[in-house]
């Protein structure tokens, strides 16, 4: 593997690792990180979370990575992966890592 | 080969015909892209009948189920579903299921990869007489879809079913008969399933069809659903989940209680799990003109194997292929560069799934 890919894949571990430790504490979730596949829906089909925990995700993500997801921006909150992206485009956005 | 009662509305439609899994499906109508631009924007109307119906009576309906499924029965509420899966003996999918609590009666449905004759066989393997009563002779089952089927509903069965949410059930009557209507579409746009009896199915079918062509949708088949369903990343057991049958790479773990003592496939399953994840499925996208992002073919990074697609389509909204390979975890990421077919091959990248923003998910139904 190259460099730019080891460096691309361990960012967004990082960003993952914390996102899904968080998210399994405040939602009380019963399962452990390797459970949680960043593709699965968080909202209705999938882990099946409601508007209250949607509140949770947005506290998690402001919590963990100091950034704030806009309300009308609900389409970050679709996967583990969408919001992963979004983390990460709004950090290199704000010129680094928070 | 189970064929569905609506067989002959089906083909005077213009149905084209496949088999799947010892069932005869439709495969479409018209033009695949048609179809599944259809639920994106307007509606359509699909025949489910290949869909597994069964229904039990509350006692010893929950314990019988509880005792096969990887979910936890028990704790559906009423007038709520469950969408977990049937392993068999070893761990391996059979079925990816929808349990409902409709007061006095479980309603079991189940799409299905093994021939009737081993999914009996399965049920059977619950440890207990099977309770269930096998729906699948005397009714129909039919899929509407699509960011205006509320409104078809609506018409038909009152403004009542706007308010369900999803992954719910509610009886409501047709032509004097009842219908089983579950609200659980996987395409990510609003869906209905809708379990008639056969006396009343070619009149519901052609009430959802006059609906479904006012709104300027159509009839489709089941390939469009597959499309849609990977375009919505929402399990598809008749291509991902037929391909690779661990319910663990396939990150089917939210469909799983845990802490269950027992369920069929269950000890296989948790070894699996306590071994550790070795592989997970993740989504690929291609430019619009590569047409080697199939199943089955390789994939390969830095001039080595890397992983196996495992299923594919051309997404109508993105205008480009998709696909969900399956990977070792340290390259399951989305974001990096792969070729297709050969280390020389074409272009694909890991993507993060779902890769479309669904008009449905704009709309609240609980204030129209």
């Amino acid at each position: 593997m190259s460099e730019n890919t080891n460096q691309t894949i361990a960012r967004r571990r990082q960003v993952i690792d914390t996102f899904k430790q968080e998210l399994i504490r405040r939602l009380n979730l019963p399962y452990v990180p390797e459970d949680l596949h960043e593709d699965v829906s968080l909202l209705g089909s999938g882990l099946g979370l409601d508007s209250l925990d949607s509140l949770e995700i947005v506290l998690c993500v402001e919590t963990c990575f100091k950034i704030k997801i806009p309300d009308e921006n609900i389409s970050v909150l679709r996967s583990i992966n969408t919001v992963v992206d979004f983390v990460i485009e709004q950090q290199d956005r704000n010129g680094g890592r928070a | 080969m189970r064929i569905s009662p609506l067989k002959d509305q089906l083909a005077a439609a213009g149905a084209v015909f496949r088999e799947r899994h010892g069932v005869e499906v439709v495969s479409h109508f018209g033009p695949l892209a048609a179809e599944c631009v259809a639920v994106r924007e307007a509606a359509a109307l699909t025949d489910f009948s290949f869909v597994r119906a069964f229904t039990l009576p509350e006692t010893p309906g929950i314990d019988f189920l509880d005792a096969l499924l990887a979910g936890n029965v028990p704790k559906i509420r009423f007038g709520r579903v469950l969408h977990t899966f049937l392993a068999d003996a070893g761990g391996f999918l059979a079925a990816d299921c929808f349990v409902a609590n409709n007061d006095q009666e479980f309603v079991f449905l189940c799409e299905s990869i093994l021939p009737d004759a081993e999914f009996d066989a399965l049920l059977a393997s619950a440890g207990m007489a099977s309770p269930a009563r096998d729906l699948s002779a005397d009714h129909v089952i039919l899929s509407l879809d699509g960011f205006k089927s509320w409104e078809i509903v609506k018409q038909i069965f009152g403004a009542d079913v706007v308010g369900l949410p999803y992954l719910s059930i509610e009886n409501y009557q047709f032509a004097g008969e009842p219908v089983r209507f579950i609200r659980a579409g996987k395409t990510s746009e609003f869906g209905y399933l809708l379990v008639a009896p056969v006396k009343i199915a070619a009149a519901l079918f052609e009430a959802l069809q006059a609906g479904v062509a006012e709104r300027g949708g159509r009839l489709a088949g089941v390939d469009a659903h597959d499309a849609l369903r990977l375009e919505g990343r929402f399990f598809n057991i008749f291509q991902e989940g037929a391909r690779v049958r661990d319910p663990l790479p396939l990150g089917l773990q939210w469909m799983i209680d845990f802490e269950k003592e027992k369920f069929s496939g269950g000890a296989a399953i948790k070894q699996r799990r306590a071994a550790g994840l070795k592989q997970k499925v993740i989504g690929l996208a291609a430019d619009a003109d590569c047409a080697a992002l199939r199943a089955g073919a390789r994939i390969f990074h830095a001039g080595q194997p890397a992983g196996e697609v495992v299923a594919d389509c051309v997404s109508q909204v993105l205008h480009r292929p998709l696909a969900l390979g399956l990977f070792p975890l340290d390259l399951a990421f989305s974001g990096l560069e792969f070729r297709v077919g050969s280390p020389a091959g074409a272009v694909i990248r890991s993507i993060s799934m779902p890769p479309i923003m669904p008009k449905s998910l704009l709309v609240k139904l609980d204030e129209m």
